[in-house]
Protein backbone atom coordinates (compact mmCIF):
# COMPACT_ATOMS: atom_id res chain seq x y z
CA UNK A 1 0.00 0.00 0.00
CA UNK A 2 2.46 2.68 1.05
CA UNK A 3 5.97 2.38 0.30
CA UNK A 4 8.64 4.43 1.94
CA UNK A 5 12.18 3.70 0.44
CA UNK A 6 15.86 5.29 2.20
CA UNK A 7 14.05 8.60 2.69
CA UNK A 8 16.72 11.68 3.93
CA UNK A 9 15.38 14.66 5.57
CA UNK A 10 17.17 17.96 6.21
CA UNK A 11 15.81 20.86 7.37
CA UNK A 12 18.15 24.13 7.11
CA UNK A 13 20.62 22.20 4.97
CA UNK A 14 23.70 23.90 4.49
CA UNK A 15 23.73 26.51 7.33
CA UNK A 16 23.96 25.86 11.04
CA UNK A 17 21.19 25.08 11.86
CA UNK A 18 21.08 21.67 9.71
CA UNK A 19 19.41 18.77 11.15
CA UNK A 20 19.07 15.67 9.78
CA UNK A 21 15.47 14.73 10.98
CA UNK A 22 15.16 11.64 8.53
CA UNK A 23 18.27 9.67 8.00
CA UNK A 24 17.34 6.91 5.78
CA UNK A 25 14.65 5.48 6.97
CA UNK A 26 12.66 2.54 4.43
CA UNK A 27 9.31 1.50 5.87
CA UNK A 28 6.44 -0.89 3.68
CA UNK A 29 3.04 -0.96 5.38
CA UNK A 30 0.97 -3.50 3.73
CA UNK A 31 -2.81 -3.10 2.61
CA UNK A 32 -4.77 -3.35 5.68
CA UNK A 33 -2.07 -2.68 8.26
CA UNK A 34 -2.63 0.04 11.45
CA UNK A 35 0.88 0.92 11.81
CA UNK A 36 1.55 3.27 15.29
CA UNK A 37 5.00 5.25 15.44
CA UNK A 38 6.19 6.43 18.82
CA UNK A 39 9.25 7.99 19.65
CA UNK A 40 11.18 11.49 21.77
CA UNK A 41 10.67 14.99 20.76
CA UNK A 42 12.81 15.58 17.42
CA UNK A 43 12.57 11.37 16.61
CA UNK A 44 11.60 12.35 13.34
CA UNK A 45 7.78 11.04 13.97
CA UNK A 46 5.92 13.80 12.42
CA UNK A 47 8.67 14.25 9.93
CA UNK A 48 8.01 10.61 8.60
CA UNK A 49 4.39 11.26 8.14
CA UNK A 50 5.08 14.56 6.25
CA UNK A 51 6.85 12.41 4.09
CA UNK A 52 4.15 10.41 3.25
CA UNK A 53 1.65 13.24 2.85
CA UNK A 54 3.90 15.61 1.03
CA UNK A 55 3.86 17.89 3.81
CA UNK A 56 7.60 17.71 4.37
CA UNK A 57 9.89 17.64 1.07
CA UNK A 58 12.13 14.43 0.92
CA UNK A 59 15.87 15.28 0.32
CA UNK A 60 15.98 11.99 -1.32
CA UNK A 61 14.45 8.68 -1.38
CA UNK A 62 11.08 7.31 -3.07
CA UNK A 63 7.51 7.16 -1.96
CA UNK A 64 5.22 4.92 -3.31
CA UNK A 65 1.40 4.55 -3.03
CA UNK A 66 -0.57 1.84 -4.41
CA UNK A 67 2.41 0.92 -7.08
CA UNK A 68 2.72 4.81 -7.78
CA UNK A 69 5.49 7.04 -7.39
CA UNK A 70 4.21 9.82 -5.66
CA UNK A 71 7.28 11.36 -4.57
CA UNK A 72 7.49 14.21 -6.73
CA UNK A 73 3.62 14.89 -6.46
CA UNK A 74 2.21 18.01 -3.97
CA UNK A 75 0.53 17.56 -0.45
CA UNK A 76 -3.20 18.11 -2.84
CA UNK A 77 -2.23 15.34 -5.10
CA UNK A 78 -1.68 12.44 -2.89
CA UNK A 79 -4.70 13.46 -0.97
CA UNK A 80 -6.09 11.73 -3.55
CA UNK A 81 -4.97 8.34 -1.95
CA UNK A 82 -4.66 10.03 1.32
CA UNK A 83 -7.00 11.10 4.09
CA UNK A 84 -5.09 13.05 7.24
CA UNK A 85 -6.20 14.04 10.27
CA UNK A 86 -4.39 16.32 12.58
CA UNK A 87 -3.14 17.09 16.34
CA UNK A 88 -4.48 20.77 16.17
CA UNK A 89 -8.31 19.94 16.03
CA UNK A 90 -8.77 23.19 14.46
CA UNK A 91 -6.62 22.37 11.42
CA UNK A 92 -8.45 19.91 9.54
CA UNK A 93 -11.97 21.74 9.52
CA UNK A 94 -13.08 25.40 7.74
CA UNK A 95 -14.06 27.39 10.56
CA UNK A 96 -16.42 29.60 8.96
CA UNK A 97 -17.92 26.99 6.64
CA UNK A 98 -20.75 24.84 8.09
CA UNK A 99 -20.40 20.84 9.43
CA UNK A 100 -22.05 19.88 6.31
CA UNK A 101 -20.07 22.23 4.02
CA UNK A 102 -16.82 20.78 5.71
CA UNK A 103 -18.36 17.35 5.47
CA UNK A 104 -19.24 18.25 1.23
CA UNK A 105 -15.56 19.56 0.90
CA UNK A 106 -13.83 16.30 2.11
CA UNK A 107 -16.82 14.31 -0.13
CA UNK A 108 -15.13 15.60 -2.80
CA UNK A 109 -11.63 15.33 -1.74
CA UNK A 110 -11.38 12.49 -4.56
CA UNK A 111 -13.20 14.40 -7.23
CA UNK A 112 -13.05 16.68 -9.63
CA UNK A 113 -14.19 19.85 -7.83
CA UNK A 114 -16.76 21.61 -10.50
CA UNK A 115 -20.12 23.91 -10.90
CA UNK A 116 -21.80 21.07 -9.40
CA UNK A 117 -23.95 22.12 -6.11
CA UNK A 118 -22.01 21.04 -3.01
CA UNK A 119 -24.89 20.34 -0.84
CA UNK A 120 -27.64 18.34 -2.83
CA UNK A 121 -30.17 16.64 -0.65
CA UNK A 122 -28.45 12.70 -1.41
CA UNK A 123 -25.10 14.24 -0.16
CA UNK A 124 -27.02 15.93 3.00
CA UNK A 125 -28.60 12.13 3.34
CA UNK A 126 -25.35 10.33 3.74
CA UNK A 127 -24.07 13.22 6.12
CA UNK A 128 -26.42 12.51 8.59
CA UNK A 129 -25.96 8.96 8.69
CA UNK A 130 -22.52 9.30 8.51
CA UNK A 131 -22.24 11.74 11.72
CA UNK A 132 -24.53 10.02 13.82
CA UNK A 133 -22.23 7.28 14.15
CA UNK A 134 -20.45 9.94 16.86
CA UNK A 135 -23.60 10.21 18.85
CA UNK A 136 -22.68 13.96 19.80
CA UNK A 137 -26.51 15.08 18.36
CA UNK A 138 -24.45 16.64 15.53
CA UNK A 139 -26.76 15.58 12.88
CA UNK A 140 -29.36 17.78 14.04
CA UNK A 141 -26.97 20.48 13.61
CA UNK A 142 -25.47 20.43 10.18
CA UNK A 143 -25.93 23.56 9.33
CA UNK A 144 -24.34 25.35 12.32
CA UNK A 145 -20.68 26.80 11.57
CA UNK A 146 -18.48 24.49 12.36
CA UNK A 147 -16.45 27.39 14.64
CA UNK A 148 -19.12 26.75 17.41
CA UNK A 149 -17.90 23.22 17.85
CA UNK A 150 -15.35 22.13 20.64
CA UNK A 151 -12.16 20.81 19.85
CA UNK A 152 -13.03 17.50 20.62
CA UNK A 153 -15.88 17.42 18.41
CA UNK A 154 -14.04 19.47 15.35
CA UNK A 155 -11.86 16.07 15.76
CA UNK A 156 -14.85 13.98 16.05
CA UNK A 157 -15.94 15.20 12.83
CA UNK A 158 -12.66 15.32 10.95
CA UNK A 159 -12.32 11.41 11.55
CA UNK A 160 -16.10 11.54 9.85
CA UNK A 161 -14.70 13.78 7.02
CA UNK A 162 -11.35 11.17 6.19
CA UNK A 163 -14.08 8.43 5.47
CA UNK A 164 -16.36 10.13 3.35
CA UNK A 165 -14.25 10.36 0.39
CA UNK A 166 -13.22 6.71 -0.83
CA UNK A 167 -9.42 6.12 0.07
CA UNK A 168 -7.79 3.20 2.23
CA UNK A 169 -4.76 5.01 3.73
CA UNK A 170 -4.99 7.26 7.03
CA UNK A 171 -1.97 9.38 8.30
CA UNK A 172 -3.25 10.35 11.42
CA UNK A 173 -0.66 12.67 13.47
CA UNK A 174 -0.88 12.77 16.97
CA UNK A 175 -4.92 13.41 17.05
CA UNK A 176 -5.44 13.01 20.09
CA UNK A 177 -2.59 14.73 21.88
CA UNK A 178 -4.25 18.09 22.05
CA UNK A 179 -7.86 16.65 24.03
CA UNK A 180 -8.79 16.36 27.46
CA UNK A 181 -7.83 12.74 28.79
CA UNK A 182 -12.27 11.74 28.22
CA UNK A 183 -12.14 12.91 24.87
CA UNK A 184 -9.00 11.39 23.71
CA UNK A 185 -10.15 8.48 24.58
CA UNK A 186 -13.52 8.67 22.89
CA UNK A 187 -11.08 9.48 19.73
CA UNK A 188 -9.05 6.90 20.12
CA UNK A 189 -12.01 4.53 20.01
CA UNK A 190 -13.81 6.24 17.31
CA UNK A 191 -10.59 5.73 15.53
CA UNK A 192 -10.41 1.96 16.02
CA UNK A 193 -14.01 1.95 14.50
CA UNK A 194 -13.90 3.65 11.42
CA UNK A 195 -10.62 1.91 10.49
CA UNK A 196 -11.84 -1.42 11.18
CA UNK A 197 -15.54 -0.60 9.48
CA UNK A 198 -13.69 1.08 6.14
CA UNK A 199 -10.93 -1.76 6.00
CA UNK A 200 -8.59 1.43 5.97
CA UNK A 201 -4.68 1.16 6.19
CA UNK A 202 -3.02 3.59 8.82
CA UNK A 203 -0.02 5.12 10.03
CA UNK A 204 -0.61 6.75 13.52
CA UNK A 205 1.94 8.64 15.08
CA UNK A 206 1.69 8.78 18.77
CA UNK A 207 3.08 10.43 22.33
CA UNK A 208 1.54 8.03 23.95
CA UNK A 209 3.37 3.94 24.59
CA UNK A 210 0.39 3.01 25.89
CA UNK A 211 -2.45 3.99 22.33
CA UNK A 212 0.46 2.71 20.19
CA UNK A 213 0.63 -0.70 21.90
CA UNK A 214 -3.30 -1.03 22.62
CA UNK A 215 -4.26 0.54 18.93
CA UNK A 216 -3.18 -1.44 15.46
CA UNK A 217 -1.31 -4.39 15.10
CA UNK A 218 2.15 -2.85 14.34
CA UNK A 219 4.61 -0.57 16.27
CA UNK A 220 8.01 1.37 15.26
CA UNK A 221 10.01 3.57 17.57
CA UNK A 222 11.94 6.40 16.15
CA UNK A 223 14.84 7.79 17.11
CA UNK A 224 17.23 10.42 15.73
CA UNK A 225 15.68 9.89 12.19
CA UNK A 226 16.28 6.13 12.66
CA UNK A 227 13.93 3.15 13.31
CA UNK A 228 15.15 1.59 16.19
CA UNK A 229 12.24 -1.09 16.83
CA UNK A 230 9.59 -2.49 14.77
CA UNK A 231 7.59 -4.93 16.01
CA UNK A 232 4.37 -6.95 15.06
CA UNK A 233 2.43 -9.79 15.78
CA UNK A 234 3.06 -12.27 18.70
CA UNK A 235 6.16 -10.30 19.45
CA UNK A 236 4.20 -7.50 20.06
CA UNK A 237 1.40 -8.91 22.12
CA UNK A 238 3.61 -9.58 24.56
CA UNK A 239 5.28 -6.10 25.07
CA UNK A 240 3.94 -3.63 27.41
CA UNK A 241 4.31 -0.33 28.19
CA UNK A 242 7.57 -1.09 30.40
CA UNK A 243 9.30 -2.96 28.10
CA UNK A 244 8.92 -0.26 25.35
CA UNK A 245 10.12 2.35 28.24
CA UNK A 246 13.24 0.02 28.98
CA UNK A 247 14.14 0.10 25.07
CA UNK A 248 13.45 3.34 25.18
CA UNK A 249 15.73 4.64 27.57
CA UNK A 250 18.12 1.82 26.37
CA UNK A 251 18.41 4.13 22.70
CA UNK A 252 18.79 6.94 24.45
CA UNK A 253 21.43 5.66 27.29
CA UNK A 254 23.24 4.44 23.76
CA UNK A 255 23.67 7.97 22.94
CA UNK A 256 24.83 9.20 25.73
CA UNK A 257 27.56 7.03 25.34
CA UNK A 258 28.80 7.51 22.10
CA UNK A 259 28.28 11.09 22.09
CA UNK A 260 31.31 13.72 21.88
CA UNK A 261 29.65 15.65 23.97
CA UNK A 262 30.80 13.88 27.31
CA UNK A 263 34.26 13.77 25.63
CA UNK A 264 34.44 17.60 24.80
CA UNK B 1 -32.06 65.28 -3.62
CA UNK B 2 -33.75 65.57 -7.54
CA UNK B 3 -35.46 62.36 -8.53
CA UNK B 4 -32.87 62.75 -11.50
CA UNK B 5 -30.17 62.78 -8.81
CA UNK B 6 -31.73 59.93 -7.14
CA UNK B 7 -31.17 57.65 -9.96
CA UNK B 8 -28.05 58.46 -11.18
CA UNK B 9 -26.65 57.97 -8.15
CA UNK B 10 -28.30 54.48 -7.82
CA UNK B 11 -27.18 53.80 -11.31
CA UNK B 12 -23.38 54.52 -10.14
CA UNK B 13 -23.99 52.32 -6.90
CA UNK B 14 -25.30 49.30 -8.51
CA UNK B 15 -21.76 49.81 -11.04
CA UNK B 16 -19.90 49.98 -7.84
CA UNK B 17 -22.07 47.04 -6.51
CA UNK B 18 -20.18 45.08 -9.03
CA UNK B 19 -16.43 46.51 -8.03
CA UNK B 20 -17.74 45.48 -4.38
CA UNK B 21 -18.38 42.15 -5.54
CA UNK B 22 -14.84 41.89 -6.89
CA UNK B 23 -13.61 43.09 -3.16
CA UNK B 24 -15.33 40.91 -1.64
CA UNK B 25 -14.55 37.60 -3.78
CA UNK B 26 -10.05 39.28 -2.68
CA UNK B 27 -10.72 40.70 1.19
CA UNK B 28 -13.48 38.62 2.36
CA UNK B 29 -13.14 35.21 0.33
CA UNK B 30 -9.87 34.54 -0.09
CA UNK B 31 -8.28 36.62 2.55
CA UNK B 32 -6.15 38.86 0.05
CA UNK B 33 -5.72 41.94 0.06
CA UNK B 34 -6.01 42.97 -3.61
CA UNK B 35 -5.55 47.08 -4.71
CA UNK B 36 -5.10 45.50 -8.54
CA UNK B 37 -9.06 46.81 -8.92
CA UNK B 38 -7.31 50.61 -8.72
CA UNK B 39 -5.79 49.67 -12.41
CA UNK B 40 -8.21 46.83 -13.34
CA UNK B 41 -11.15 49.03 -13.12
CA UNK B 42 -9.65 52.03 -15.82
CA UNK B 43 -8.32 49.22 -17.44
CA UNK B 44 -11.90 47.80 -17.81
CA UNK B 45 -13.21 51.15 -19.22
CA UNK B 46 -10.02 51.95 -21.43
CA UNK B 47 -10.59 48.67 -23.33
CA UNK B 48 -14.56 49.06 -23.81
CA UNK B 49 -13.60 52.92 -24.67
CA UNK B 50 -10.97 51.97 -27.63
CA UNK B 51 -12.83 48.81 -28.76
CA UNK B 52 -16.26 50.73 -29.02
CA UNK B 53 -14.52 53.41 -30.82
CA UNK B 54 -12.77 50.77 -33.40
CA UNK B 55 -15.89 49.84 -34.82
CA UNK B 56 -16.39 46.72 -32.70
CA UNK B 57 -19.51 45.19 -31.17
CA UNK B 58 -20.39 46.51 -28.03
CA UNK B 59 -21.47 43.93 -25.99
CA UNK B 60 -17.87 41.69 -27.32
CA UNK B 61 -15.95 45.08 -26.06
CA UNK B 62 -17.25 44.61 -22.70
CA UNK B 63 -16.59 40.84 -22.74
CA UNK B 64 -13.07 42.32 -23.96
CA UNK B 65 -13.05 44.56 -20.60
CA UNK B 66 -13.83 41.65 -18.42
CA UNK B 67 -11.07 39.53 -19.35
CA UNK B 68 -8.55 42.46 -19.33
CA UNK B 69 -9.56 43.03 -15.72
CA UNK B 70 -9.02 39.04 -15.10
CA UNK B 71 -5.92 39.06 -16.74
CA UNK B 72 -4.20 41.61 -14.27
CA UNK B 73 -5.72 39.33 -11.45
CA UNK B 74 -3.99 36.79 -13.19
CA UNK B 75 -0.56 38.84 -13.21
CA UNK B 76 -0.96 40.01 -9.36
CA UNK B 77 -1.77 36.23 -8.20
CA UNK B 78 1.50 35.49 -10.45
CA UNK B 79 3.44 37.38 -8.28
CA UNK B 80 2.33 36.59 -5.57
CA UNK B 81 2.12 32.27 -5.40
CA UNK B 82 4.43 31.68 -8.15
CA UNK B 83 6.69 34.59 -7.04
CA UNK B 84 6.34 34.66 -3.52
CA UNK B 85 5.95 38.52 -3.04
CA UNK B 86 3.95 39.94 -0.58
CA UNK B 87 0.45 40.22 -1.26
CA UNK B 88 -0.32 43.33 -1.20
CA UNK B 89 2.51 44.85 -2.78
CA UNK B 90 2.12 41.70 -5.43
CA UNK B 91 -1.14 44.64 -6.33
CA UNK B 92 0.08 47.56 -6.09
CA UNK B 93 2.81 46.39 -8.31
CA UNK B 94 0.07 45.14 -10.84
CA UNK B 95 -2.13 48.48 -10.06
CA UNK B 96 1.21 50.94 -10.83
CA UNK B 97 2.14 48.90 -14.04
CA UNK B 98 -1.44 49.11 -15.34
CA UNK B 99 -1.23 52.66 -15.32
CA UNK B 100 1.04 52.98 -17.70
CA UNK B 101 -0.87 49.96 -19.93
CA UNK B 102 -4.17 51.64 -19.91
CA UNK B 103 -2.86 54.49 -21.05
CA UNK B 104 -0.98 52.78 -23.89
CA UNK B 105 -4.25 51.03 -24.66
CA UNK B 106 -6.11 54.29 -25.36
CA UNK B 107 -2.97 55.72 -26.80
CA UNK B 108 -4.03 59.25 -24.70
CA UNK B 109 -4.80 59.34 -20.90
CA UNK B 110 -8.49 59.72 -21.98
CA UNK B 111 -11.24 59.27 -24.32
CA UNK B 112 -14.83 60.30 -25.14
CA UNK B 113 -17.23 58.16 -26.28
CA UNK B 114 -19.86 60.44 -27.75
CA UNK B 115 -22.09 59.67 -30.01
CA UNK B 116 -20.81 55.87 -30.17
CA UNK B 117 -23.36 53.02 -29.75
CA UNK B 118 -22.77 51.16 -26.17
CA UNK B 119 -24.68 48.69 -24.72
CA UNK B 120 -27.47 51.28 -23.71
CA UNK B 121 -28.31 52.32 -27.10
CA UNK B 122 -30.58 50.21 -28.31
CA UNK B 123 -32.47 50.10 -24.76
CA UNK B 124 -32.41 53.94 -24.91
CA UNK B 125 -33.93 54.08 -28.19
CA UNK B 126 -36.88 51.70 -26.86
CA UNK B 127 -39.03 54.54 -26.29
CA UNK B 128 -39.18 54.60 -22.37
CA UNK B 129 -36.56 57.41 -20.53
CA UNK B 130 -33.38 56.39 -21.31
CA UNK B 131 -32.23 56.65 -17.68
CA UNK B 132 -34.97 54.40 -16.46
CA UNK B 133 -33.52 52.14 -19.43
CA UNK B 134 -30.27 52.35 -18.48
CA UNK B 135 -30.85 51.80 -15.06
CA UNK B 136 -32.71 48.76 -15.84
CA UNK B 137 -29.91 47.64 -18.04
CA UNK B 138 -27.23 48.03 -15.17
CA UNK B 139 -30.04 46.36 -12.45
CA UNK B 140 -30.20 42.80 -14.82
CA UNK B 141 -26.24 43.05 -15.06
CA UNK B 142 -25.74 43.09 -11.52
CA UNK B 143 -28.59 40.67 -10.91
CA UNK B 144 -27.35 38.59 -13.31
CA UNK B 145 -23.35 38.92 -11.72
CA UNK B 146 -25.39 38.40 -8.11
CA UNK B 147 -27.17 34.83 -9.16
CA UNK B 148 -23.75 33.72 -10.81
CA UNK B 149 -21.52 34.29 -7.75
CA UNK B 150 -23.93 32.63 -5.45
CA UNK B 151 -24.27 30.22 -7.77
CA UNK B 152 -20.80 29.56 -7.66
CA UNK B 153 -19.98 29.85 -4.02
CA UNK B 154 -22.38 26.52 -3.33
CA UNK B 155 -20.63 24.42 -5.51
CA UNK B 156 -18.25 22.27 -4.81
CA UNK B 157 -15.15 24.39 -6.50
CA UNK B 158 -16.76 27.47 -4.76
CA UNK B 159 -16.83 25.96 -1.41
CA UNK B 160 -12.94 25.35 -1.47
CA UNK B 161 -12.60 28.66 -3.09
CA UNK B 162 -13.99 29.69 0.23
CA UNK B 163 -12.05 27.34 2.60
CA UNK B 164 -8.66 28.71 1.09
CA UNK B 165 -8.99 32.02 2.47
CA UNK B 166 -9.53 30.37 5.66
CA UNK B 167 -7.55 27.45 6.46
CA UNK B 168 -5.22 26.23 3.15
CA UNK B 169 -3.61 23.49 4.90
CA UNK B 170 -6.94 21.78 5.33
CA UNK B 171 -7.92 22.50 1.20
CA UNK B 172 -4.36 20.94 0.42
CA UNK B 173 -5.50 17.86 2.89
CA UNK B 174 -8.29 17.99 1.22
CA UNK B 175 -7.02 17.69 -2.44
CA UNK B 176 -7.51 21.50 -3.60
CA UNK B 177 -4.67 22.70 -4.86
CA UNK B 178 -4.72 26.30 -3.13
CA UNK B 179 -2.73 27.96 -5.97
CA UNK B 180 -6.15 27.70 -8.52
CA UNK B 181 -7.81 28.93 -6.04
CA UNK B 182 -5.73 32.08 -5.56
CA UNK B 183 -5.32 32.52 -9.24
CA UNK B 184 -9.02 32.00 -10.17
CA UNK B 185 -10.43 34.11 -7.30
CA UNK B 186 -8.25 36.67 -8.14
CA UNK B 187 -8.51 36.62 -12.04
CA UNK B 188 -13.05 36.63 -11.37
CA UNK B 189 -12.31 39.65 -8.62
CA UNK B 190 -10.66 42.07 -11.27
CA UNK B 191 -12.81 40.22 -14.34
CA UNK B 192 -15.82 41.88 -12.35
CA UNK B 193 -14.07 45.37 -11.75
CA UNK B 194 -13.37 45.38 -15.03
CA UNK B 195 -16.71 44.58 -16.12
CA UNK B 196 -17.98 47.72 -14.13
CA UNK B 197 -15.27 49.69 -15.35
CA UNK B 198 -16.62 49.03 -18.63
CA UNK B 199 -20.02 49.69 -17.62
CA UNK B 200 -18.76 53.23 -16.24
CA UNK B 201 -17.32 53.95 -19.06
CA UNK B 202 -20.67 53.84 -21.73
CA UNK B 203 -22.85 55.47 -18.72
CA UNK B 204 -20.55 58.33 -18.37
CA UNK B 205 -19.35 58.69 -22.00
CA UNK B 206 -15.58 58.66 -21.23
CA UNK B 207 -12.31 56.68 -20.17
CA UNK B 208 -10.12 58.23 -18.19
CA UNK B 209 -6.86 56.01 -16.28
CA UNK B 210 -7.44 58.23 -13.14
CA UNK B 211 -10.50 56.94 -12.75
CA UNK B 212 -9.09 54.03 -11.04
CA UNK B 213 -7.72 56.27 -7.87
CA UNK B 214 -9.75 54.83 -4.38
CA UNK B 215 -11.69 52.42 -6.22
CA UNK B 216 -10.25 49.86 -3.39
CA UNK B 217 -11.75 52.13 -0.71
CA UNK B 218 -15.06 52.66 -2.26
CA UNK B 219 -15.62 48.57 -2.96
CA UNK B 220 -14.04 48.14 0.77
CA UNK B 221 -16.46 51.01 2.07
CA UNK B 222 -19.36 49.19 0.27
CA UNK B 223 -18.77 45.79 1.91
CA UNK B 224 -17.87 46.89 5.39
CA UNK B 225 -20.97 48.61 5.75
CA UNK B 226 -23.17 46.47 3.58
CA UNK B 227 -22.25 43.69 6.53
CA UNK B 228 -22.21 46.08 9.17
CA UNK B 229 -25.83 46.76 8.04
CA UNK B 230 -26.98 43.44 6.61
CA UNK B 231 -25.29 40.41 9.09
CA UNK B 232 -25.90 37.27 8.05
CA UNK B 233 -23.61 34.27 7.81
CA UNK B 234 -25.60 32.55 4.39
CA UNK B 235 -23.73 33.20 1.71
CA UNK B 236 -26.49 34.72 0.03
CA UNK B 237 -26.89 37.64 2.36
CA UNK B 238 -23.20 38.59 2.72
CA UNK B 239 -23.05 39.11 -1.39
CA UNK B 240 -27.01 40.60 -1.40
CA UNK B 241 -25.36 42.92 1.30
CA UNK B 242 -22.37 43.81 -0.35
CA UNK B 243 -24.29 45.29 -3.14
CA UNK B 244 -26.63 47.06 -1.10
CA UNK B 245 -23.74 48.59 0.73
CA UNK B 246 -22.49 50.01 -2.61
CA UNK B 247 -25.97 51.84 -3.26
CA UNK B 248 -26.20 52.56 0.34
CA UNK B 249 -22.65 54.50 0.55
CA UNK B 250 -23.60 56.27 -2.55
CA UNK B 251 -26.88 57.24 -1.82
CA UNK B 252 -25.26 58.67 1.94
CA UNK B 253 -22.26 60.66 -0.27
CA UNK B 254 -24.78 62.61 -2.62
CA UNK B 255 -27.12 63.00 0.19
CA UNK B 256 -24.41 64.91 2.09
CA UNK B 257 -22.58 66.55 -0.94
CA UNK B 258 -26.32 67.34 -2.53
CA UNK B 259 -27.26 69.13 0.93
CA UNK B 260 -24.40 71.14 1.46
CA UNK B 261 -24.24 69.50 5.07
CA UNK B 262 -21.44 70.46 7.39
CA UNK B 263 -19.98 72.42 4.20
CA UNK B 264 -18.46 70.09 2.19
CA UNK B 265 -17.50 69.99 -1.40
CA UNK B 266 -17.09 67.50 -4.02
CA UNK B 267 -13.45 66.78 -3.39
CA UNK B 268 -13.70 65.95 0.43
CA UNK B 269 -15.19 62.52 -0.95
CA UNK B 270 -12.02 60.78 -0.14
CA UNK B 271 -11.50 62.07 3.11
CA UNK B 272 -15.39 61.03 4.05
CA UNK B 273 -14.78 57.78 2.62
CA UNK B 274 -11.23 56.77 4.38
CA UNK B 275 -13.37 57.96 7.40
CA UNK B 276 -16.02 56.31 7.10
CA UNK B 277 -13.97 52.90 6.67
CA UNK B 278 -11.44 53.21 9.24
CA UNK B 279 -14.44 53.98 11.72
CA UNK B 280 -16.47 50.51 10.31
CA UNK B 281 -13.54 48.76 11.00
CA UNK B 282 -12.39 50.29 14.24
CA UNK B 283 -15.99 49.66 15.94
CA UNK B 284 -16.49 45.49 15.75
CA UNK B 285 -13.06 45.99 18.20
CA UNK B 286 -14.39 48.51 20.05
CA UNK B 287 -17.62 46.68 20.46
CA UNK B 288 -15.51 43.37 21.60
CA UNK B 289 -13.74 44.60 24.21
CA UNK B 290 -16.93 47.08 25.81
CA UNK B 291 -18.62 43.31 25.81
CA UNK B 292 -15.64 41.80 27.53
CA UNK B 293 -15.57 44.60 29.89
CA UNK B 294 -19.13 44.01 31.06
CA UNK B 295 -18.93 40.30 31.41
CA UNK B 296 -15.99 40.77 33.71
CA UNK B 297 -17.89 43.44 35.67
CA UNK B 298 -20.54 40.64 35.85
Amino acid sequence: MLHLQDIHVTFNGGTILENHALRGISLTVPEHQFLTIIGSNGAGKSTLLGAASGETPTSTGRVEIDNVDVTKWPVYRRAMYAARVFQNPLAGTCATLTIEENMALAYSRVKRRDWRLALSSKRRKLFRERISILGLGLEDRLSDSIGLLSGGQRQAVSLVMATLADSRLLLLDEHTAALDPRMAAFILELTNTVVKDFGLTVMMVTHSMKDALACGDRTIMLHQGKTVLDVAGEERDKLDVAHLLEMFNKVRGEELTDDSLLLS
Amino acid sequence: MSLFAFLGTLEIGLIYGLVALGVYLTFRILDFPDLTVDGSFPMGGAVVATAIVAGMNPWLATVLAFLAGAASGLVTAFLAVRCGILHLLASILTMIAAFSINIRIMGRPNMALLGDATIFTPFENMGVDPTYARLAVVFGLVLLSFLFIIRLLSSDFGLALRATGVNEQMVAAQGGSTALYTYFGLALSNGFVGFAGALFAMTSSFADVTSGVGTIVVGLAAVILGQTLLPGKRIWVAVLAVIIGSILYRLAVAFALSSGMFGMQPSDLNLITATLVAAALIVPKMKGKLQFKKSAKA
